[in-house]
């Protein structure tokens, strides 16, 4: 179960704060590098719910923010809905996909989860590629933001719509802890320890699996909705899985399970991105290098390595907790 | 309450569960003494349903449940610890009884509020854990806590469902004699109506708790009576001495 400290209360402060002084201060592409990191957290947050907290390593949700991108695209130009409503529809269609994948993938485990994940991405990529609707390799274009002049917002200001995307985040990442810390968020941490126990207990484990998934998937439609408004233009390589690839990088580089780590990763991410790609166009290369030693220092990503290191300085139980951990673990082998 | 009926089981050329019939009443505490590879443990994974028996069936409350997932078994009433410790780690001691208490009150799927808020888990927790004497330990992690109090709160986790039928995996195991003196006072105070099966490796511990006996050796049911039969017993002597001495 998710438990906020002191430490991760400074961190949110933090990044509420950098992420408010760039809405602020920057100009057009500082505000949509602002843009892209925002939308970027919220479908890490949808990771990180299923991975690090249902040990449900996904690599279709690439393929589900496409989704969500596809369907607002399509429920808003094509077939005239109205865009509040569209989006309503984009994330309750990703959300039902996901789902329908959690349901279908619970049975399996490890690589095998992952392996069914990448298929069910695949097979979406796929269509979305081929079906004449979605417009093929050209993709879509004239892709309309939200309308909120009624309160007198401009989303088709970059400014604007930065702090709009933040607002969302924030909301979202209230509605993870919400979803963590509900009954069914609890029996989601019991599955990822001991799957068997908590059947055991009498719990329906592919019922529990399949609804985070889905309200994951609702989160990762969501991240999409905002995607297509972001850049007004979509296309197939939205669904490639190297965007859910990029994504997991993002979570295990952030802190796996902690959900303030891959806010973090996101912003290290995308910024490291950005700045490396302006200087060699090996940039890859670099965020390969860090991923490895993030991995190898046997930390739990960036975060995780905050938190071991000066998690202490604020929490008492915090310090206690990482410092009576191992000696205590060999007399449960005993 | 609980009946097996020509229970049979074999792994491979194995065969670890013969023609095993049992029968326990309401409210009846039973011990099954075995010595190691006996099939105690395979006996219970069927009785619950992660193994499936070859043949034969087992009966719940009056309903074949044979054929019924893990999960459906558990819903009826039958819960189970387990021989090695299967606790959530990371979590704290109330945690865990409410993870299990979540389950039985409809609260474990709940996306609007949260399970150990609920009155009626908390009241749970807070009864097992006088029950199993966790009171002094309710706050502390799994990793905080003796291997003793684990064993305890092991057997913990399987109440907090508020079972009909409770099997329990040599609860004791690993515990100094004192420690599982005293579990089994715990045991002894539980509400009558709870029917019991323990799988116990200690006879004299047995005779604490047992109302009936029941001994396996090699699979088969090799003596089914009263503690004070069990005593006299010269095959069980006989076992007792043998390979069981060592374990
Ligand atoms: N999944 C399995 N596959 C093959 N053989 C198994 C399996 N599970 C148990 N066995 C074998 O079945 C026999 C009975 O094992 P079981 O664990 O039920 O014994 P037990 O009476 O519980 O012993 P102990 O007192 O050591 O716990 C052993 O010979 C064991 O090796
Ligand atoms: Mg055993």
């Amino acid at each position: 179960m998710f438990r906020h400290n002191t430490l991760r209360y400074t961190a949110l402060v933090l990044l509420a704060a950098g992420a408010l002084f760039q809405a602020f201060t920057a100009e057009y592409f500082g505000l949509e590098i602002l843009t892209e990191i925002l939308i970027l957290a919220m479908l890490v947050l949808a990771l990180d719910i299923v991975a690090g907290f249902g040990g449900m390593v996904s690599l279709c949700h690439g393929a589900l923010m496409g989704v969500g991108a596809y369907a607002y695209a399509i429920l808003s130009t094509k077939a005239g809905i109205a865009p509040p409503v569209a989006m309503a529809g984009s994330i309750a269609l990703t959300g039902a996909a996901a789902w329908v994948i959690g349901a279908i993938g619970s049975r399996s485990h490890g690589i095998y989860f992952i392996m069914a994940t990448l298929a069910f991405g695949q097979m979406a990529y796929s269509y979305v590629f081929e079906a004449p609707i979605f417009g093929g390799d050209d993709g879509l274009g004239g892709i309309s933001r939200l309308d909120l002049s009624v309160i007198g917002v401009d989303l088709n200001d970059s400014r604007s719509f930065a702090l709009f995307c933040l607002a969302i985040l924030g909301a979202v990442y209230g509605a993870s802890v919400l979803i963590l810390r509900s009954g069914l968020g609890r029996s989601l941490t019991g599955v990822m320890h001991n799957e068997q126990r908590m059947r055991a207990l009498g719990l329906t484990v592919w019922r529990v699996k399949a609804d985070v998934f889905g309200l994951s998937g609702m989160i990762a439609g969501l991240a999409g909705a905002l995607a297509a408004q972001h850049i007004m233009y979509i296309s197939p390589g939205l669904l490639s899985w190297t965007v859910s690839g990029e994504a997991l990088v993002v979570v295990i580089l952030g802190g796996l399970g902690t959900l303030v780590g891959p806010l973090i990763g996101a912003a290290a991410f995308v910024v490291l991105k950005h700045e490396l790609s302006s200087v060699t166009t090996y940039w890859h290369l670099v965020v390969g290098a860090i991923l490895i030693a993030v991995v190898m220092s046997r930390a739990n990503g960036i975060f995780g390595w905050i938190e071991s290191r000066w998690g202490g300085v604020f929490d008492r139980r915090l310090a206690d907790a990482t410092r009576k951990q191992e000696p205590e673990e060999a007399l449960n082998d005993a | 309450m609980l009946e097996t009926r020509n229970l049979d089981k074999s792994f491979g050329a194995v065969h670890v569960t013969r023609n095993v019939s049992l029968k326990l009443e309401r409210g009846e505490r039973r011990v099954i003494l075995g010595p190691n590879g006996a099939g105690k443990t395979t006996l219970f994974n069927q009785l619950v349903g992660e193994l499936t028996p070859d043949s034969g069936s087992v009966h719940l409350a009056g309903e074949d449940v044979t054929a019924l997932p893990v999960a459906k078994r558990a819903r009826r009433g039958l819960s189970r610890s387990y021989q090695k410790n299967t606790l959530f780690d990371g979590l704290t001691v109330e945690e865990n009884l409410g993870l299990a208490a979540a389950v039985h009150t409809g609260n474990a799927t709940q996306l609007w509020s949260d399970s150990l808020a609920k009155p009626e888990v908390r009241e749970i927790v807070e009864e097992v854990a006088e029950q199993v004497n966790l009171m002094p330990f309710i706050h502390a992690k799994v990793s905080e806590i003796s291997y003793g109090v684990r064993r305890q709160l092991e057997v913990g986790v399987a109440l907090a469902t508020r079972p009909l039928v409770l099997l329990m995996d040599e609860p004791t195991s690993g515990v100094g004699p004192e420690m599982s003196k005293g579990f089994h006072d715990l045991l002894n105070n539980l509400p009558r109506d709870l029917t019991m099966l323990i799988i116990e490796h200690d006879m004299d511990l047995a005779f604490d708790v047992a109302d009936t006996i029941t001994v396996l050796n090699y699979g088969e049911v090799v003596f089914d009576g009263l503690p004070d039969a069990a005593r006299g017993s010269s095959l069980l002597k006989e076992i007792y001495l043998g390979s069981w001495e060592d374990a």
